[in-house]
């Protein structure tokens, strides 16, 4: 196999310098259609320059990744791992400008954003304010396409901001109060978009493009109105459509349906490597479409070179053995959630008394204290995951050990005399305690039953807590289902992973910590009365205290605020045992070609923050051919 | 002639009747596609904004009452329109393709393949009653019988990688997807084509053979053999003239319960072996109630099976009159 | 020939018509034998299928004590033993015949590989005894008991054929796992021969239009890929069903996907069958439809039946393994083969831990049993045929 590689090598050079014509060709067509001068590919006049920090070297541009995912929506996850956003977080988690040359910010209030000159689309259009007008006037408040008016995201207490184009390069937001929000989410792996390729975008919107023409670009597509056609044609996040420019550094050039898009290098990428050699190094990300089930069987067999996603720890003794064989290398990264998977009470429940005991803080403390974390982390993680509580991981500057130790200490006999001071004391001959009705105590946690693994820690909790006479149903359904029926009350617990931002910084909302939103597992109708007005308002006082932080933090103006902020809410959240937490820290296996060069040894496999191989430079990566032969 | 027309015509209800089954069938499942969807994305950590949802349910149609839905749908598949699949946000023929072909390619290879193995094996052992052969053959058709077929697309796709090299799962090398086809595509294609045939094909084999070993044991017993042998007819020529001319009616007979089967089947294995077939799209999009799409490929696969099953009646009434005349005799 | 012709040899005892049956009383037997009888002494010819049988009798007699013949309960962890092979039981020790034991069982954990590797301790060993008093169970979930068919001197462990990734006996796990599996394959078998025949016989019979409408269900059902209508009934069970109304659900599906087969068998036999002089005999002499079907037709193809019905309940067990598989089926913490597949559905078991496949072996077992008898039966069922 590897012998082969050699004699293919000569051939891939010869296409790669034959396909510069159609690329000159196309770049041609894009002079005559008229929507840009001629320009050679290039990065802005101020590019943003990322320093190679050792053991990362200077790459050689050229080659191909090879990577699977399971479904053809996947590829959005190439948007993530690319990861170019206005601002983006670096490793350390800290707000950088990324596409942006710099911003401004008054008070967390007033934000002037400005670009970087001579920044151009990957079709080599410029990248101007113009992007930021079109989206603001003609899309965020045309009454067709957002017939709710802007995004939510961008009011604040319903207010939408002041938006101004400054000049070409400079656009400004401007809100009555702070809104500590917007530029975290503009750094999020799935970031708000509050701009969009106007020059493409046009010929959608009738505003610009004349009824005779739009009516045959929505025929051809088969929609319903022009609004649909517009939608289906603007997702920059989807990267689903060829033809929408980005400034991501690959963009895709292969329609759906399709089991294998081809990326290839955008040439007017705004990043370039210290020695002024524009990123991206690799030319061409080649996604293959595989079911889940066998990716990791596919990654064994050397058929990816960069492969994370879908692969999960119990891969990985199989993954080790073809190491040498197939020429990779598994590495250890870690999962930054707050904890892999928590036990949610639901708070609003229907059934009154299962109600009453999962709003009794003593009740929750009892159900945390029974569970033998160290057990679970034996026998499922082979020790390598930290024991404690749901809540953010040591390594988060917010972290304090009694956040992740408060009640998670197993001890069956506290567990025990918690619940018989509560009052149940009443047991069945099987032993187990009965409510006060005289039902015995058997809960049926719901799970969306996705992962063996899942499975199995609920199998160990079934053990732990027979120990204080409370027997554990597991009841998998589908996901929806599973979500309708824990939003409705139906569901006494259910069970799902852990906060998904355990590694904050105080300048990241602390949201998921208080009543928000609906899909908070622990007080769904009490998050919907904050999302929608709909639902209840929270009833218990630490549920109170932790929405009136939330409604500090969402109003602060100053860091040091935002981390006292931060610091009681962890503390209350921990101390009021809102979700069981089990292990955290857990292994991510990463498979990396002994081609692929700049991969870190660690790192934090993380959705948010870090956008998956986001923060670690998909685009610093490169292909080393000449280590692939030996 | 009035036989095949009166059997066409009856194929209309049977449409009717199979359309209107899939469509409770798609919206059975609790909930919609922007349920399943949202669950998605929050099982991502991706926010989802509860007004643009209830403008898609809108866009969607989703809004609608189950008569019009339904309706809609019907009217529209007549003409050709599919539906629009909104988990891939494109029309359904767009989405489909190939995939439709892929399907009928493997189902009809795994037909043959099934009866150039059953054939043979089922003659022998019938011929050969109780013997150590037709044991041993019936035994192994058993065997494939008997293993699971996920199991068994696992286990053979796993160490046809390790010792073959063939990589794994798909239906070609995946440089031959999106190219256009070319005599090494269509070689990589069969290279692959193997495993899934081979796996579905086993566990129809079994029955085959068993039903042709019983039949023809059946016809064996007949006077008519007695009589045939008495007459002295050489015994291959006395197998072949009548008692296997008659077994073929069963086997025939046979293909419209075989085709089901075997796309179920092909189903299950190419969800296991990733196949570019209809199995793995249809599933997610069952499981995602993308609702017509999963329609869509209910509707084309139940029409396959229908005129699969059509082909094998009107070769059953060609081979055997008593069939024929069914409808003509009236008590 | 032409001499021998006319030397006749003429007997001059009084001739008494029924000397022959008298003198053969083996042939009498034989002639006044129940239908069934004759039966049974066809059967037992097919030694195939006799041992089939035998096989097939014993099973559903081992699934009325699961609990003593499972060295372990079902839901037993064993933390130091996660992911065991099976562990070799040895009758010598040092060439010297002590009958069967287990040497100690030592877990390392290769951090390097993320694996548990295993490795006998020789210098302790734990006798292996039967019909022993072991762990204490509750039986049929009825009365405590301890008897087990296999135990291990305290301190040892017994796992015949390994453990899986919580540490739980699979042996047991499989043995339990029959008790669910098979049950499934008979109670679904009644259900659809029941359907099958009923429906199908009242199609075949009459004809016209009943069959026309009975022709078109079944020709729908039969249309459909079974794995979507799996997949939409079992999101029809109410997710408040507890895991025993599953199963009967599960098995309920099961039955309705099935008895299409047996009905159009039934049917198109029936369609040849009614035109046979018998029965249009039968319907002259005034015999009522169902007793024409019943008495003189469906005897006719009972072969052909036994043949299908045998050959169902395979094709259920295999179904339960499919649902399973899909993640449709039962759920753990219902053990049945199927679970017990789909939990072993993935490359990491294939490659690093083949063990936790074995469940596939009881599977093949008795689907080949199940065929093998219904062949025997097949040919039983036709006991005047040679």
């Amino acid at each position: 196999m590897l012998s082969k590689m050699t004699v293919k090598r000569p051939g891939k050079m010869k296409v790669k310098m034959k396909s510069n014509l159609p690329r000159l060709l196309a770049t041609l067509l894009v002079v005559i259609s008229g929507s840009a001068l001629a320009i050679d590919p290039q990065p802005p006049e101020t590019p943003l320059i990322i320093s190679l920090e050792s053991p990362m070297q200077a790459g050689v541009r050229g080659g191909t990744l090879r990577m699977m995912m399971a479904k053809a929506k996947d590829i959005r996850m190439l948007n993530v791992y690319g990861y170019s956003r206005l601002v983006g977080f670096d490793t350390k988690f800290e707000l950088q400008p990324d596409i942006l040359l710099g911003y401004e910010s008054e008070d967390d209030r007033v934000f002037t954003l400005h670009l970087r000159p001579g920044h151009r689309w990957s079709d080599g259009s410029p990248f101007t304010s113009e992007d930021f007008r079109f989206y603001w006037k003609d899309v965020a408040n045309n009454t067709e396409l957002s017939p709710f008016g802007p995004p939510k995201s961008l009011l604040v207490d319903d207010q939408p901001p002041l938006f101004e184009v400054l000049d070409e390069l400079t656009v400004r937001y401007t809100w009555k109060t702070p809104n500590p929000h917007f530029l975290p989410l503009l750094a999020g792996p799935r970031p708000l978009y509050i701009f969009a390729p106007a020059h493409y975008m046009r010929q959608f919107h009738p505003y610009y493009s004349d009824a005779e023409r739009l009516e045959v670009l929505q025929k051809e597509a088969k929609k319903r109105n022009w609004v649909a056609l517009f939608k289906s044609k603007s997702h920059p996040y989807k990267m689903d459509n060829p033809e929408l420019p980005t400034l991501q550094p690959w963009h895709n050039t292969t329609y759906k349906p399709s089991d294998r898009f081809v990326f290839k290098r955008n040439q007017f990428f705004h990043r370039v490597d210290s020695d002024g050699q524009q990123l991206p190094y690799i030319d061409e990300v080649v996604v293959n479409i595989v079911s889940s089930s066998l990716i990791a069987a596919k990654s064994r067999a050397g058929e990816s070179d960069l492969q994370a996603r879908y692969i999960r720890l119990d891969n990985y003794t199989f993954l080790k053995e073809g190491e040498s064989q197939n020429n990779y290398q598994v590495r250890f990264w870690r999962a930054a959630r707050g904890s892999q998977f928590a036990l949610y009470p639901n708070l609003n429940a229907t059934d009154e008394q299962w109600r009453t005991l999962n709003q009794n803080v003593n009740y929750r403390r009892a159900l945390s204290l029974a569970v033998n974390r160290h057990e679970i982390n034996q026998v499922i993680y082979y020790g390598l995951a930290t024991e404690g509580g749901n809540t953010v991981l040591p390594e988060s500057l917010l972290y304090q050990d009694k956040f992740m130790n408060a009640w998670t200490q197993y001890d069956p006999a506290k567990a025990n005399k918690l619940l018989d001071e509560l009052g149940l004391v009443e047991r069945d001959d099987r032993g187990i305690r009965l409510l006060p009705d005289g039902r015995s105590m058997e809960i049926i946690v719901h799970s969306a039953g996705e992962e063996t693994e899942e499975t199995d820690v609920l199998q160990l909790l079934h053990d732990h807590w027979m120990d204080i006479g409370i027997k554990l149903h597991i009841r998998p359904s589908q996901r929806e289902v599973f979500r309708n029926r824990v939003f409705s009350g139906d569901a006494v617990m259910s069970v799902w992973k852990g906060l998904d931002n355990a590694l904050p910084t105080s300048n990241m909302s602390p949201w998921e910590l208080a009543p928000y939103s609906q899909q908070q597992l622990q007080w769904p109708m009490w998050g919907n009365f904050y999302e929608t007005g709909k639902g209840n308002p929270p009833t218990i006082p630490k549920a109170i205290r932790l929405r009136e932080l939330q409604d500090e933090w969402e109003h602060s103006t100053s860091k040091l605020q935002r981390w006292d902020i931060w610091q009681e809410m962890l503390d209350i959240y921990s101390d009021q045992v809102f979700s069981i937490g089990t292990v955290s820290g857990i292994m991510q296996p990463i498979v990396v070609s002994n081609r692929l060069r700049n991969v870190p040894q660690e790192g934090w496999f993380s959705w948010e923050p870090g956008a998956y191989f986001g923060v670690y430079h998909l685009d610093m990566f490169w292909l080393d051919d000449s280590k692939g032969v030996q | 002639m009035g036989y095949v027309l009166k059997r066409l015509l009856l194929m209309i209800p049977t449409l009717l009747l199979i359309s209107f089954v899939v469509f409770v069938i798609i919206q059975l499942p609790p909930g919609d596609y922007l349920e399943s969807y949202i669950a998605e994305l929050q099982a991502q950590g991706e926010s989802v904004d509860m007004e643009k949802v209830a403008y898609l349910r809108e866009e969607y149609g989703l809004d609608k009452s189950f008569g019009e839905q339904y309706l809609s749908w019907v009217t529209g598949f007549v003409q050709g329109d599919y539906g629009y699949s909104f988990e891939y946000d494109l029309p359904v023929s767009e989405v489909v393709g190939d995939r439709m072909y892929l399907t009928i390619l493997v189902s009809v290879l795994t037909i043959f393949f099934t009866w150039i193995i059953a054939f043979p094996i089922g003659l022998y052992s019938a011929t050969h009653q109780y013997s150590w052969g037709d044991y041993g053959l019936t035994f192994i058709g058993f065997i494939g019988l008997a293993t699971p077929n996920f199991l068994l697309a696992l286990v053979m796709l796993y160490f046809a990688n390790v010792y073959f090299g063939t990589s794994i799962g798909g239906l070609m090398d995946e440089a031959y997807i999106n190219e256009p086809w070319s005599w090494g595509k269509i070689k990589s294609v069969l290279e692959h084509l193997w495993i899934p045939v081979v796996v579905i094909g086993t566990s129809g084999t079994a029955g085959m053979i068993r039903r042709l070993r019983a039949n023809l044991l059946d016809e064996l017993h007949k006077p008519y053999v007695t009589t045939a042998r008495a007459k002295g007819l050489p015994e291959v020529r006395l197998l072949l003239k009548y008692p296997f001319r008659v077994s073929l009616n069963f086997f025939i007979a046979d293909i419209g319960s075989m085709l089901p089967s075997i796309i179920s089947g092909a189903e299950i294995v190419a969800l296991v072996l990733s196949l570019p077939t209809t199995g793995p799209m249809l599933l997610g999009a069952l499981q995602s109630q993308d609702m017509y799409l999963a329609g869509s490929f209910l509707m084309f696969l139940s029409l396959l099976t229908v005129i699969g099953v059509l082909i094998s009646d009107l070769l059953l009434a060609v081979l055997d009159p008593r069939i024929r005349l069914e409808g003509g005799v009236k008590k | 020939m032409s001499q021998l012709a006319n030397e006749h040899y003429v007997c001059d005892d009084p001739y008494d018509p029924l000397s022959i049956e008298q003198a053969q009383a083996e042939q009498q037997t034989f002639y006044l034998a129940s239908q069934w009888q004759l039966m049974w002494w066809k059967f037992k010819k097919h030694k195939l299928a006799l041992y089939s049988g035998v096989f097939v009798i014993l099973l559903y007699l081992s699934i009325l004590v699961c609990e003593i013949l499972a060295p372990y309960d079902l839901h037993t962890r064993h933390v130091d033993s996660i992911y065991s092979p099976p562990q070799p039981v040895h009758l010598f020790d040092e060439g010297e015949w002590v009958g069967p034991f287990v040497y100690g069982w030592n877990q390392t954990l290769d951090m390097s590989r993320l694996l548990r590797v295993y490795s006998e301790d020789t210098s302790v060993k734990y006798d292996v005894s039967f019909f022993c008093s072991g762990k204490t169970y509750s039986f049929w979930g009825m009365f405590d008991a301890d008897l087990h068919l296999m135990c291990v001197e305290e301190g040892g462990t017994l796992f015949l054929l390994g453990t899986d990734r919580l540490g739980r006996d699979m042996l047991s796990r499989i043995i339990y796992g029959t008790r669910i599996s098979v049950t499934i394959g008979l109670i679904g078998i009644c259900l659809s021969m029941i359907m099958g025949i009923v429906i199908g016989s009242l199609a075949g019979y009459y004809g016209g239009w009943i069959d026309n409408i009975v022709q078109r269900i079944i020709e729908v059902i039969r249309s459909f890929p079974e794995l979507p209508l799996w997949m939409a009934l079992s999101a029809v069970i109410p997710v408040t069903w507890s895991p025993l109304w599953v199963f009967f659900g599960i098995t309920l599906i099961l039955a309705l996907m099935d008895w299409t087969g047996l009905a159009r068998a039934v049917r198109s036999k029936l369609l040849a069958l009614r035109e046979e002089d018998y029965a249009s005999a039968a319907q002259l002499m005034g015999a009522s439809p169902p007793r024409v079907i019943r008495k003189h037709l469906l005897p006719g193809f009972f072969s052909h039946l036994i043949a299908s019905a045998t050959l169902s309940i395979p094709a259920m067990i295999l179904g339960e393994t499919a649902l399973s598989f899909l993640g449709l089926g039962l759920r753990p913490p219902i053990t049945s083969w199927g679970v017990l597949l789909a939990e072993a559905q993935n490359v990491n078991v294939v490659a690093v831990y083949p063990w936790l496949m074995l469940p596939v072996v009881p599977v093949i077992c008795v689907i080949l049993a199940f065929n093998f008898l219904g062949d025997g039966l097949r040919d039983a069922a036709d006991p005047y045929k040679h």
